[in-house]
């Protein structure tokens, strides 16, 4: 069963982008253009992994990813934040989100993204989670 | 002629009341021969120093063993004139007394020579102590203070304005303050001549060095009440420090903001490029499948955001355009009126209602109307967009104008669908939009830029769902600061110009 990663981005662009990249690699690719399309996505499509912007409409990928940490059945999903505020830029995850008993986000990819590191993070992340839960990789 | 049976004879009258004056007068009297023996001296004398006969008035008057260096009696003696004279002597209990009177010769016959003198003064240490205090006050309070008379000619100063301004009696206020030929306009002083009241004014100068002097002043009257004001007193506080302070405060904004923005362009230009790094990812991956389409779609994506870099470009060139805002007394009012008259026609066309609150004594502002037009449309646009974002129904944009304390407020709210915590932590600091692909995110920054181009600050309250509410507070006294100092810049520009 090939795993399934859900993409969350508001730019059309970057989710067609990823989507493809992630097919050419036996990956189902699954996107939403916003928060609430992304829960409905995440309950429907059961992801492995998620892909998430920060800035979006309405609700921030901030939000979402809260939601997703402080539900019991979604939290062990990793997730991955795409955004073109880098580490260097004056971004910090805590000052977002003050909540300590949230934890980071398994991974930050600063735009642009090379699809060769993309797919190489997400085939280490799905591994790992899938190591620690004993389930099958892709 | 009838006489009165207790009349006295005239000279006897008159030695009469020449002893009672002796001893009455409120003065202290000495009269004192040619040897500096005191002769006589009434109660008044003995009173303040003492026992005095058979001693010599040095003795007395300042406990001295010879005759003083500068005697105003060995002058009277001298010249036979009647003389004014001050000087501080020791009284019988050992404290210093200031005193001040006549020294006025004595003849025993008509022609002789002066054989005594009558010294008549007056204790006055403690007019002289207050006098000194006030001259030290006058000197060293730390402001100018100077008294202009009808002319505008300085008649006094003191020493913190001599130090800044130099020698300046009898010279032209308008002349020592400003180098200016003329009496200048709006001069407060020159209101207090004409209505007998204290006025308050800030003011730009040049000191003898040829230095801007930032000041503000007040000008009191100096007239018994009733009477026509005769001089003006004019007391200055230099406020050149507190102004190069709030200079200061609005460059490390500006730098501030110009590093934010550099962030900002870096985040936007990132994006962009990841839709490039895209388009080609998929055209290559079309050539290598042979998927002509394939091919199709990733060009067009690489078209597109060749096409957003150069929107980028623009709107970036557009935003950097740097320039001071030009400033102009408007009604703040009148610039709520003309974006209500912008957008109500669309507002209308999309089911949103749209209204301005003017309140009361709004009052007129130096502000840049083109400018501010930017900042509200940037706004009103916004709120727009949120509206139509939203899905809630009976969607309204309120413009407001109000005073705030010493602050100019202008406000954009709506009921659209509000803004996420995180978003706000990032909606004046980045060129995020969240207008998916179709915003560069440069309006709230534009209007961030321009806000604290006048020295004020931008507040976004909102929660999500109910709405956003834009305050843009401009603090009046930066704005005169600015005002000021863009009038301050013409002038040194008109001396530079006539030099």
């Amino acid at each position: 069963m090939s795993a399934t990663v859900l993409i969350v981005d508001d730019e059309p662009d970057v989710a067609r982008y990823l989507t493809m990249a992630l097919r050419a690699n036996g990956y189902t690719a699954v996107t939403a253009d916003s928060v609430e399309h992304g829960l409905e996505e995440v309950h429907k499509a059961r992801p492995d992994l998620i892909c998430l912007d920060i800035m979006m409409p309405r609700q921030s990928g901030i939000t979402m990813y809260t939601q997703l940490k402080n539900d019991k059945t979604l939290r062990s999903i990793p997730v991955i934040f795409i955004s073109g505020v880098g580490h260097e830029d004056p971004w910090d995850f805590r000052s977002f989100v003050p909540d300590e008993s949230i934890p980071p986000p398994e991974l930050f990819l600063e735009k642009p993204i090379d699809a060769e590191l993309f797919i190489e993070s997400i085939e280490q992340l799905i591994a790992s989670t899938r190591g620690r839960e004993g389930g099958p990789n892709k | 002629m009838k006489t009165d049976a207790r009349s006295a004879d005239p000279r006897r009258l008159m030695d009469i009341v020449h002893a009672a004056l002796f001893e009455e007068i409120p003065f202290n009297v000495a009269v004192i021969d040619r040897d500096y023996n005191i002769a006589a001296a009434n109660s008044s004398f003995t009173d303040r120093f003492g026992d005095w006969r058979g001693k010599k008035c040095y003795e007395v008057y300042k406990k001295l063993h010879q005759p003083c260096d500068e005697c105003p009696s060995a002058q009277v003696f001298e010249t036979g004139k009647t003389i004014v004279a001050d000087a501080v002597g020791i009284d019988q209990h050992g404290k210093p007394t200031h005193y001040v009177g006549h020294v006025a010769p004595l003849r025993l016959t008509e022609d002789g020579p002066v054989d005594y003198v009558l010294e008549m003064t007056r204790t006055v240490t403690g007019t002289r102590s207050w006098q000194q205090e006030y001259q030290i006050l006058f000197d060293r309070v730390p402001c100018y203070i100077t008294v202009i008379d009808k002319d505008y000619r300085i008649v006094r100063a003191n020493e913190a304005f001599r130090h800044s301004f130099g020698d300046v009696l009898n010279r032209y206020c308008y002349e020592v303050y400003k180098r200016r030929k003329s009496k200048c306009p709006n001069c407060p002083a020159a209101r207090t001549f004409r209505d007998n009241k204290v006025h308050n004014s800030n003011q730009v100068g040049t000191d003898r060095r040829g230095q801007d002097v930032h000041y503000q002043v007040t000008t009191s009257p100096l007239a018994r009440s009733g009477d026509q004001v005769g001089h003006v007193i004019e007391i200055s506080t230099d406020v050149t420090a507190v102004r190069k302070l709030e200079r200061d405060v609005v460059e490390a904004e500006r730098l501030a903001a110009v590093g934010q923005t550099v962030a900002g362009l870096a985040h936007s230009i990132k994006n962009i490029l990841m839709g490039l790094e895209g388009g080609k990812y998929i055209v290559s991956l079309g050539l290598k499948k042979g998927d002509e389409e394939m091919v199709n779609e990733g060009w067009e994506m690489v078209e597109r955001n060749f096409a957003k870099t150069t929107t980028l470009v623009k709107d970036f060139l557009s935003f950097s355009k740097g320039r001071l805002p030009q400033l102009q007394m408007v009604n703040p009012a009148t610039l709520v009126n003309e974006i209500v008259d912008l957008y109500k026609d669309i507002t209308a066309q999309s089911g949103i209602t749209l209204r301005s609150e003017i309140a009361e004594h709004v009052r007129r502002a130096p502000l840049d109307p083109d400018g501010i037009h930017t900042c509200l449309t940037n706004l009103v646009s916004n709120a727009i967009d949120a509206c139509q974002m939203g899905e809630q129904k009976g969607s309204e944009v309120v413009i407001r104008v109000r005073e705030k304390g010493e602050k100019l407020v202008f406000e954009v709210a709506d009921n659209g669908c509000g803004i996420d915590y995180e978003i706000k932590q990032k909606v004046f600091t980045t060129f995020f939009t969240t207008k998916g692909g179709e915003g560069t995110g440069l309006g709230l920054l534009t209007t961030r830029k321009i806000v604290q181009e006048h020295g004020g600050k931008i507040v976004l309250e909102s929660e999500k769902g109910q709405g956003a509410h834009f305050r843009m507070e401009f603090p009046r006294k930066r704005l005169m600061t600015l005002w000021h100092e863009g009038h301050g810049k013409q002038s040194s520009q008109k001396k530079q110009v006539r030099s």
